[in-house]
């Protein structure tokens, strides 16, 4: 199954709290808990960028497992 | 893959066999355990199918995954390397973790687990190793790293498994706190205890907010990780000192609320079981549940099944969890 880039807008929506999907990757939901506070607190061009790679990083890392396919399609489509 | 209840003898039959085990017990019944292909860490408090929920010094609770195990090495780690626990995690695989209660490495890893470097990239579940309540002050919980017979009371012992071609583990937990209708706090510090709170914005001293409000502390903070509930369990409230000491960290600027009542546990397990858990039983591999919800919920006698295992001071699911039950599955991929 193949991963979007960090570059897909999805990503920044998701970072941002602009959208929020019904996830089942229990450590997409526990990271992604934590920043989408952090760009909260700093929404900079850098920080946004580097909790996009993290999130796609754990995605990218975990492509086998079934909560992470019913995740991307449920991001992506 | 089984979970069980097992005599010292069975216990030791188990391991003369070479069988992958995860085990807990009182330490002196799992310091009397030969060397082997085994870790452990130290309570009496167990889930089993056979008796529900039970005390016992001197039963083994064991979780065999020779089955699905076709590595494993055993890492040990103090307060500072455990922050390396995901980047030597086994590609495909999980990472099984034992800490002892309130030793240093405990608290930091509560703390500083969720900035782990490549955190959540790989399974890491496992649990707190604690003691008889009767034993609180008296002796200290341990870790024991099975292969060498080293008894650990600070530092955290990991059996890093590797699961063959075509199979995956990936970690659930199963929560039935929510988060209440009530204030919304959150904390200036992160940390173990907090004296001040901001409630729906505005500062206050936590102890007194909780007396005036007579909130049960039997029930935890709850926050809402992108829809995953994560506790903060309540280890008692110092009125006269004006803090309150928490089993877990609150993480300052994440937004907690005060639980709902969980009336009758064991109903709304199996409710919530039914609503929103599409396990498979026989794709278990391991489980914990919380030694809070076990003496809260008055566990001993009942089943929580499928799920059984260890009663622990401290649930992991990738990040240190309160009053909650963890559990890990195996998937055909």
């Amino acid at each position: 199954m193949a991963i979007p880039s960090t570059t897909h807008h999805a990503w920044l929506e998701i970072v941002t709290g602009k959208r929020s999907h019904p996830l089942r990757f229990l450590a997409a939901k526990v990271l992604l808990g934590r920043l989408v506070h952090a760009v909260e607190e700093d929404p900079s061009p850098e920080n946004i960028a580097d909790c996009i790679t993290q999130l796609h990083q754990l995605y990218a890392s975990n492509l086998h497992i079934p909560k992470v396919q019913e995740d991307l399609k449920n991001i992506f489509g | 893959m089984s979970q069980a209840i097992l005599t010292v003898d069975e216990a030791k039959e188990a391991i003369a066999k070479g069988r992958v085990l995860l085990l807990a017990g009182d330490e002196a019944v799992l310091r009397s355990l030969p060397n082997g292909a085994w870790v452990g860490g130290t309570i009496p408090y167990f889930m089993s199918n056979k008796y529900g929920g039970l005390a016992s010094r001197e039963l083994v609770f064991a979780t065999d995954i020779t089955e699905v195990a076709t590595g494993w090495e055993l890492q040990r780690y103090d307060a500072e390397t455990v922050a390396q626990v995901y980047v030597n995690a086994p590609e495909n695989g999980f990472s099984f973790i034992l800490i002892p209660a309130s030793c240093p490495t405990h608290l930091s890893f509560a703390l500083n687990a969720p900035n782990y470097e490549q955190f959540g990239v790989r399974p890491l579940v496992g649990w707190i190793a604690g003691v008889h309540l009767e034993d609180l002050g008296k002796i200290t919980p341990k870790a024991i790293n099975g292969q060498t017979g080293e008894v650990i009371e600070d530092g955290a012992l990991v059996m890093a498994v590797t699961l063959p071609a075509g199979k995956a583990a990936s970690l659930g937990i199963v929560n039935l706190f929510e988060q209440g209708d009530g204030d919304t706090l959150t904390f200036p510090e992160t940390g173990f205890s907090a004296r001040e709170v901001f409630v729906n914005g505005k500062r206050t001293n936590f102890a007194q907010y909780l007396t005036e409000k007579q909130l049960d502390t039997k029930l935890p903070l709850v926050a809402d990780y992108y829809g995953a509930l994560v506790n903060i369990s309540f280890q008692g409230v110092d009125a006269a000192q004006g803090v309150v000491n928490f089993y877990a960290p609150v993480f300052s600027g994440i937004r907690y609320k005060h639980a709902k009542p969980v009336t009758d546990y064991v109903a709304d397990f199996k409710n919530k079981l039914a609503q929103d858990c599409s396990l498979d039983d026989t794709r278990l591999v391991f489980s914990c549940n919380c030694i809070l919800n076990y003496l809260y919920s008055e566990l001993e006698g009942k089943k929580t099944q499928p799920f059984v295992g260890p009663i622990t001071f401290g649930e992991i699911a990738y990040q240190l969890l309160n009053q909650t039950l963890v559990y890990v599955e195996m998937h055909d991929v």
